[in-house]
Parts: C-alpha cells; structure tokens; sequence
C-alpha cells in the first residue's frame, strides 16, 4: 500500500501512514478487521481528529458524486465526500442553500457530519446533525447500515458527531432550505467587553438568522475585549438573483508556500486586529453582501493556514453554558491578552437550544469562544491549561474537531453521553485524538 | 440547466473517466446535456449517471469495453441516442507502469491498444458520423506526455503522440468542413484515480479544473487545448532542449 503525508488544518501534527484511496462507493473495505484505519476528507479538523498514526488512512475525496438531488423538496443525497462546495454550486441556481454552514466550504459532507459542524445560525437551526435525513456507514465487519432518525436511532446517534470513529460514513442525505436570494442584508456593530456582546446578542436573536462576533484578543485596558458583532439575514427581495442565480467563484488567491513562523507575531496581529476592529465607524455598518464573503471570507485565500508558517497553529474552541454567563468568557479574555499569545482570529457566538441527535455533538446552549494561536510551543500550551481550568470550572467543554490536546479527564467531563456512544464504536477505527481521549 | 437552448447531445467513450465527468459537469453548468456514457463497469456508470442526474442532465449509459476493436460502434450510438450527435468525447486509457509494460510483449500491445489503437478506431467512426451530420464536435483526450518521448513515460505518451498525429492528420483532411471540430485536449498531470499511485507535486491540477478549462476548449472548436493553457509553453521548452541536455535528465 502506497504510503503518504497527511496533515490536519493546523499543521502542528502530520502523520506518514499507508493510504486507501477511494474512488468509487466500496461495498467492501479491503483491509483485514485487524487493520486500523480512519476516514480523511480534506484535512480541515484542525488537530488530531482527523490523523491516525499506526493505520491506514481513507482517503474519501473522490467519493465526489452527487446520489440524487430532489429540486422540488429539495432533499439531496450524495456521497461522503462531495464538498460544500460543490453542493452550493448545484442547489444555489436552483433556490436552496444549505441548511447551516461553516466558516469554509471547503469541507466535506462525510466530514461536516462527523464533526457535527455548526455555523452562525446555530441559535436557530442547530447543527448539520438536525438536518440529516438518512446515511449509509460501512463497518469493519464487513456490513453496511443505513440509519436516519427513528431507523438504527442509536447508530445514527453515534455518527453524527462521532468524528468517523463508528464505521466509513458513504453517503448522506441531508434536508436543504429555500433561500429567498444568494445574498445578505448584513450589519456590523462594534462593541467593548463580553457583557455588551451579549445585549446585542441576545437582541439580535429574534430578527437575526445569521450571528456571529469577530473580537479581539490581544487589546487591553479600555479596548479589552472589544469586537465587531457581525448579524445578517438573507435578502427576500431577490437582489442579483435573475437567473442564473450568481454562484461563488474559486479561490482568487493562493499562499503558495509556508510563510515564515514570525510571520504572525504580536506586532502584527495586534496591528491587524486594531485595524479591522477601526474599519467599521461606531456607529455601525449596514452593506449587502454576497453569501461568498458573508460565510467564507478565509476562502478566497487558498490554503491560508500556511500564513502560521511551519510550526503550525492550535485552534482552542470551547463553549461554555448560559448558567456561567459571562464571566468564563471574561476571564478567557483576560488570560489570552495577559499571557502576550497572539490570537489572529476569534470569534464568539452565542449557541441556541435546538439540540443534535449526535451524542458526542459538540454545540450546547451557551456561548461559545474559538481562537487561533501560532504554535510557539510551552508557553502556547501552558496558556491552554490556564483556559482548561476555566472551562473545567464553568462545566463546558471543548470541541475534539479543532482540538489537538484536551486531556482524556476533560473529554469524559464534557462529553457525558460518552458512555452511550462507546458501544457503537466499530473497533477497526480510530484516530489519534481517540487513542489519547478513548476510556480504557 | 436552461431550457431555452436545444440539448447538447454527448456520447462518451470511457463514462468513467474523471475527467470526461468533469468536462460533463461544467457543460451542465452552462447548458442543458443529453449524455449517453460509454464503459465497462455497469455499477460505476450508473453512479456517474445518477450524479449527471442530479445535476439535471439527460444521462443514459451502455456497458460495452471501449477498447474492444469488433463493436461496430456507430451502431451502438444509433442505438442508444438516435438523432443528431454533437459531441463525441473519447477520454478512456489506462496509463500503465512502464517497467512492468516493458518486460511483457503482451501489455505493451494491451496499452496501445487501449490508448491507440481503440481511440483511434473510434474516433475515426465517430468522424464519420460527424461527416453524415455534416456538423458537430469530436474531443479526445490526448496527453502532454506524446509531445517528447521521456525516458520514464514513453509507453504511454507514443499512443498518445499517435492519437494526437492521426487527429491532426483529420483536422487537415476536413478543412473544408468547418461545422465540423476535432479538439485534442492535452492535459497535464491531473489528480484523478489514474494517477493515485503518483506522488502529487506542485504541477498536479484538479479533475474539476482540468474538466472546466477542456469544456471551455471544445466549446471554442480550439484545435489543440493544453490544460491548464501553460503546460503548452512547458512543453515547447521541453521539445526545444538539445538531445545532449535532454538525455541527462531523469523526466
């Protein structure tokens, strides 16, 4: 078996592992039960949860075929690994758009599934576990299930949101939304301190399908935690829809090569942060915009990451529960701009009550808090033990999809439901994020 | 996907190629398609048939091997899709492993057969439907590897080189008959199941980019489309290098 590199989105960890590539739905997996293996999309889980060291990798990419696609209901199945992508450039033309999505549509369906992913209308719509209708899992023992809400309830259960650890996930069939145009009246509000994102945020949740807040983690005193709420709907009027529908383009920009480690550093992210929170006049910002940009402004850059240079960077997202109100999120804050990490990118959302049927499905009714931060090594980590402690103690958890590091004491803190789920683990997969946090 | 246009009526030999579904799936982008895909592998086909589906083309398939020389194929179009045909699209081929292909007299006669000899019969009969038709399209899918014998490809890119000789030769032949295009599609080296066993290296391009920049090409009526368009000033290089420079290096 041909062996090759992968790595995740944040590049601190890379494995060398033989590779399984699939082109074609398997009805069968030729590997022996013995074989440890794992499910690999396009590498966008940021930590471990996506590499396995010891296995064989699966490479689903080519598993890029649309199923059936049912314009009227618009009810779409398709295979594990078609991207987001993809099914944007189908279904926009054709009035739908999908149920949530990411910050990139650069996922892939079998992989979007297996994280549970969330968006910015999470306060509405929950997860992309509350959209799936049915999917198809292929097991170590050779058999194939098929599982949906009500049918293998607790199969389905286990899938969604279990990071591809209970069998090869081959298709899915997932419940897209009408949209009444591709584009989004949008508002931009800046605001100073967690308290008064929360008043615009819970202001916002009403009348707004699409929130989200950019903050900056690096200003202190009379900046400390500022930010810029950022709320849309989509437009009902149509604006730029005479058919065909505009789609999105490709990326328009590359990173060609990894740039240099310092390239990120203090300076430069607190001169960036300062800027973008000064493009947007106190007053607020009301523009329409294209859904391109409104969802996915890191994707006109391909392959972004590579701004961290080669030692990579952590993603730490955690969510804390409305009980513990701000206060965690204050403290987070504080300890980010005293420790002198440099966070290029973080953002806040306030997560709503619809809940996933996935067990280990990340999203709870709380605000949740992700944060981007250049590998420096120790000091990165032991930053992260002090942000540990306070999500321990506000009883919230961490997200395993960008996590490359949470203790197994943590995972089984946060993820109760642990006990259902581990008798739906199919035993030949795993990943290195399971080998760290899986009970023994 | 529109309407208002007459559909585009597509045969493909090879209906499993990556790249011939990228080509279909950015012509249905554009327009709408009746597609009649030509392969061995029924379970295969009919995948790719239920994604043209979804991407709201007319698809049908056939399960016939491409490279078996006694189908009388003009018939089996008839067949399967009467009426006026407006593109054909010959995309199947196997690249093999050379060394292997070397030792065995009868897998070298397998690979140009099955990227020689099979594509040029069948693209000589699908011309000369094109010729009864008095108009329409004949794509094919060459390769960047037939423009210079290369010490690690040659199998390979000699049937290719032939394929791009005996199309070149028709261009010529049907000069006259300008409703009538044949488009060889160069591309270069192109992530698909063909070449998974290769190490990937910054010149490799996406199916989906290789298939949008070839069905811009056979849109055109371009005679010789090397996708993506630069490979044709690598391989005008590559051709100009000295033999005593050139045999020193390991391409």
């Amino acid at each position: 078996m041909r062996v090759d590199e992968f790595q995740s989105w944040g590049r601190v960890q890379s494995v060398r592992s033989p590779c399984l590539d699939l082109w074609w739905l398997p009805d069968r997996m030729p590997l022996d039960a013995a074989t440890k293996r794992l499910a690999y999309g396009l590498g966008r889980s940021y930590g471990d949860s996506c590499l396995l060291s010891g296995g064989v990798m699966i490479r689903t990419a080519g598993l890029n075929r649309f199923i059936s696609f049912d314009s009227e209901r618009g009810v779409l199945r398709a295979e594990a690994g078609v991207t987001l992508s993809g099914i944007l450039q189908l279904v926009v033309p054709q009035g739908w758009f999908l149920p949530m999505t990411p910050g990139t549509r650069f996922v892939t369906l079998g992989g979007a599934v297996a994280n549970d992913i969330h968006g910015k209308n999470h306060h509405r719509a929950g997860t992309i576990g509350c959209h799936v209708r049915r999917l198809r899992l292929l097991r170590s023992d050779g058999s194939s299930l098929e599982c949906g809400p009500g049918e293998n309830d607790r199969a389905f259960r286990a899938a969604i949101g279990g990071l591809g650890l209970t069998g090869l996930i081959l298709w899915v069939e997932i419940q897209l939304v009408r949209t009444p145009s591709a584009w989004l009246d949008v508002e931009l509000i800046p605001f100073t301190g967690v308290k008064e994102f929360m008043v615009l945020s819970d202001e916002s949740a009403k009348a707004w399908e699409h929130t989200v807040a950019w903050f900056d983690a690096t200003a202190r005193g009379s900046g400390f935690a500022r930010g810029i709420y950022i709320r849309g709907n989509f437009r009902a009027d149509g604006l730029g829809d005479r058919p065909p529908r505009k789609v999105h383009r490709p990326p328009g920009l590359r990173v060609p090569f990894l740039l240099p480690n310092w390239t990120l550093n203090s300076l430069s992210v607190k001169a960036f942060n300062f800027l973008y929170f000064h493009r947007v006049p106190k007053s607020g910002r009301k523009l329409i915009q294209h859904y391109e940009p409104f969802f996915y402004p890191l994707d006109a850059v391909d392959g972004w990451s590579k701004i961290y240079g080669r030692r990579g960077f952590f993603q730490y997202q955690s969510v804390t529960p409305e009980e513990a109100g701000v206060q965690p999120l204050e403290e987070m804050a504080r300890a980010i701009a005293l420790s002198g990490e440099a966070s290029f990118l973080a953002v806040l959302k306030t997560f709503g009550p619809r809940p996933s049927p996935g067990m280990l499905s990340f999203p709870k009714p709380g605000i949740t808090l992700a944060l981007d931060f250049p590998n420096r090594g120790a000091s990165t980590l032991r930053l992260f033990d002090t942000l540990d402690a306070i999500v321990r103690a506000a009883k919230g958890r961490l997200y395993p999809g960008k996590d490359s590091r949470m203790s197994a004491a943590d995972f089984r803190a946060g993820y109760p439901a642990l006990t259902e789920f581990l008798p739906e683990v199919d035993p030949a997969f795993s990943s290195d994020f399971w080998k760290r946090v899986a009970p023994v | 996907m529109t309407t208002d246009t007459p559909s585009l009526n597509t045969v493909v030999f090879g209906g499993t190629s990556a790249i011939a579904r990228a080509i279909l799936c950015a012509a249905a982008r554009e327009r709408s398609l009746r597609v009649l895909l030509i392969g061995r592998n029924a379970q295969r086909l009919q995948s790719v048939k239920d994604d043209l589906i979804a991407r709201g083309v007319a698809a049908d398939f056939h399960c016939a091997d491409p490279s078996d020389l006694t189908i009388d194929w003009d018939a089996v179009v008839q067949a399967a899709l009467p009426g006026r045909i407006d593109l054909f699209l010959v995309a199947h081929g196997e690249l093999p492993e050379q060394e292997a292909v070397l030792q065995d007299a009868r897998r070298l006669a397998q690979t140009l057969q099955v990227n020689f000899l099979s594509p040029a019969v069948i693209a000589s009969s699908c011309i000369r439907v094109l010729q009864r038709q008095g108009q329409g399209t004949l794509a094919v899918l060459g390769s960047v590897a037939g423009d210079r014998g290369r010490g690690s490809n040659f199998v390979y890119g000699s049937a290719k080189a032939g394929l791009d000789t005996l199309l070149e030769g028709w261009r010529h032949r049907l000069v006259g008959m300008p409703a009538i295009r044949l488009v060889t599609i160069k591309p270069g080296v192109t992530d698909t199941p063909m070449t998974a066993h290769l190490p990937k290296g910054p010149l490799f391009t996406s199916a989906e980019k290789v298939g949008l920049l070839s069905w811009k090409a056979i849109s055109k009526g371009v005679p010789v489309a090397y996708v993506p368009g630069w490979w044709r000033l690598v391989l005008a290089v590559i051709c100009l290098v000295p033999r005593k420079i050139f045999y020193r290096t390991k391409l």
